[in-house]
């Protein structure tokens, strides 16, 4: 069958060797979007580029730029239920309006999240697949502040230092070469080991995938995500909340049977973020490794 | 079996990672307050001697004054103003209430603060002296009545000739505003620290005033005026 599925494009692959076909489809997923297959393990390096600007110009704006490189593990120990583990490792540039920089490197929140398949159409191959999501951030993190001890924004924080429960559901659908991916998933921040509070988040993906050949897929796609102010020492943070929209654009390759590299480009279209909080271009890359 | 292991090690050892922050120092200016030692009595250019038992200045804010920009003022003038607290704290300016006890502070420096401002041309610097806040550093049991008043002064005066002493008491309620052009633009393109000294000359507030002729208000709006006037900014000499 598997054999079956790739014998127009010539390539010979063994069913016990294609991470990515084992589960009846050949579509190209990052981890956290694909099929649970039992036994099936997944990891991912993935590098996140994003820049953030806080605050009034010339008067009291913050610059972000940062890139995150987020280690992950996926197990599925059955069909119906994954479980991943990711630790984000963050290098934070922050610049002040007089040119004062601090330059950090620190571990993000760990996030432990479980994915659990509620209905499926059909056995194997399935090309409807619902889930639910649960899932947990821990403190990791630290909260930094600057040089005259005010802690830093909380958007410009590597996590929330707070124990984080993450609830939502996701519908996929695989109808090669097609593909949908929607997610609905929140989270719940709790008081911070620094005396804050980020606001709950909710956001919100959607993106279609087309792969014309076995090993390259292109996606499009639109991410919201919506979200409470924050409180550092009781005092609402004034410059977070609200709502931003990106498009998404992606490239999925299979450079390897095993190996799954993927580029996305996040356009902000959309921004209503209180306060005087802009939010730039993001970009993320990622190799994912079946084992 | 190996591979999990190494995935698993990977993670845990992100877990344990340490912190690590490089904070670079931007653009400084640290402002200090630097009042004159105030002498036993303060001989005045009219020829009279004031003798002060309680010399008070309560100042609210210091804000950089930059040089003009054409196209900054443009935009100031058709962007919607902003509203402000009366003492906000900004890359500018401090809001830091301070009360200077002009009897006590005998010619010693006294630290308003550190200003960040960003880059840019800066001509002169702004005091407001107003009431103090209840938080008002230098605020004390002996000075609550700083909170009502600028400026405070109390004292006599001797007649010359006469050797008559009669009472002086000044309460400036208002919010004096001083502005103090420095002898050079202040020019920031890089990260540099940079000292501001302003000079309060309390032994000039008294002069131009005709105490024998005056009444009390004329005598106020007068040392009002020479308050203004006695403050001045001073910028360390270039290397």
């Amino acid at each position: 069958m598997i054999a079956a599925l790739f014998a127009p494009f010539g390539v010979a692959a063994e069913a016990s060797a294609c991470g990515t076909c084992a589960v009846g489809d050949p579509t190209l997923t990052v981890v956290g979007f694909e099929q649970p297959k039992s036994h099936r393990m997944r990891t991912s390096g993935t590098v996140r580029l994003r820049n953030d600007r806080i605050g009034e110009p010339h008067v009291d704006e913050l610059r972000l730029a940062e890139q995150r490189l987020e280690l992950a593990g996926a197990y599925s120990p059955t069909d119906r239920w994954a479980l991943s583990v990711m630790m984000p490792l963050v290098h934070r540039l922050v610049s002040a309006v007089n040119l004062a920089e601090a330059d950090i490197w620190a571990p993000g929140d760990l996030e432990l999240r479980t994915r659990g398949v509620i209905w499926r159409d059909r056995k194997f191959a399935p090309r409807h697949l619902v889930s639910l999501i649960a899932g947990l951030e821990f403190p990791t993190s630290s909260i930094e502040r600057d040089a005259q001890g005010v802690p830093l924004p909380l958007e410009f924080q590597a996590g929330t230092g707070s124990w984080d429960p993450i609830a939502g559901a996701s519908y996929s659908m695989f109808s090669d070469p097609w593909s949908v991916y929607a997610s609905s998933v929140a989270i719940f921040p709790t008081q911070g080991t620094a005396d804050t509070r980020a606001g709950i988040s909710f956001r919100q993906t959607a993106l279609g995938q087309f792969q014309p050949w076995h090993f390259l897929a292109f996606q499009v796609g639109a991410e919201l995500r919506l979200d409470q102010p924050g409180y550092i020492a009781g005092v609402v943070d004034p410059n977070t909340g609200g709502n931003i929209t990106y498009a998404t654009f992606g490239i999925i390759g299979l450079p390897h049977e095993k190996m799954l590299l993927h580029v996305t480009l996040a356009v902000p279209v959309i921004q209503r973020l209180s306060g005087h909080h802009e939010e730039g271009l993001a970009m993320t890359a990622g190799l994912v490794y079946d084992i | 079996m190996t591979s999990k292991l190494i995935v698993a090690s990977a993670l845990l050892s992100a877990t344990l990672l340490p912190q690590c922050i490089q904070v670079t120092d931007g653009i400084e200016v640290d402002v200090a307050y630097q009042p004159a030692a105030t002498p036993a009595q303060v001989r005045t250019d009219a020829g009279y001697s004031v003798q002060l038992h309680r010399a008070l200045l309560a100042v609210g804010k210091v804000e950089l004054i930059e040089c003009d920009n054409f196209v900054r003022s443009l935009w100031r003038f058709v962007a919607p103003a902003r509203a402000r607290a009366h003492a906000f704290a900004t890359p500018t300016s401090l809001g830091v209430p301070l009360v200077i006890d002009l009897m006590e502070s005998a010619g010693t420096a006294q630290f308003a603060g550190t200003l960040r401002p960003p880059p840019g041309r800066y001509c002169g610097i702004r005091v407001l002296a107003m009431p103090a806040d209840r938080d008002a550093e230098g605020l004390t049991d002996a000075n609550l009545d700083m909170m009502q008043h600028s400026v405070l002064i109390e004292g006599q005066v001797e007649e010359s000739g006469t050797g008559l002493w009669t009472p002086l008491l000044t309460r400036i309620w208002e919010v004096l505003q001083c502005e103090m052009w420095f002898d050079r633009p202040m020019v920031f393109d890089s990260p540099v620290l940079q000292n501001v000294s302003i000079r309060i000359d309390q032994r000039k507030w008294f002069n131009g005033i005709d105490f024998a002729l005056e009444d009390s208000s004329a005598v106020q709006q007068r040392i009002t005026e020479n308050v203004r006037s006695s403050l001045r900014a001073v910028l360390p000499e270039p290397e």
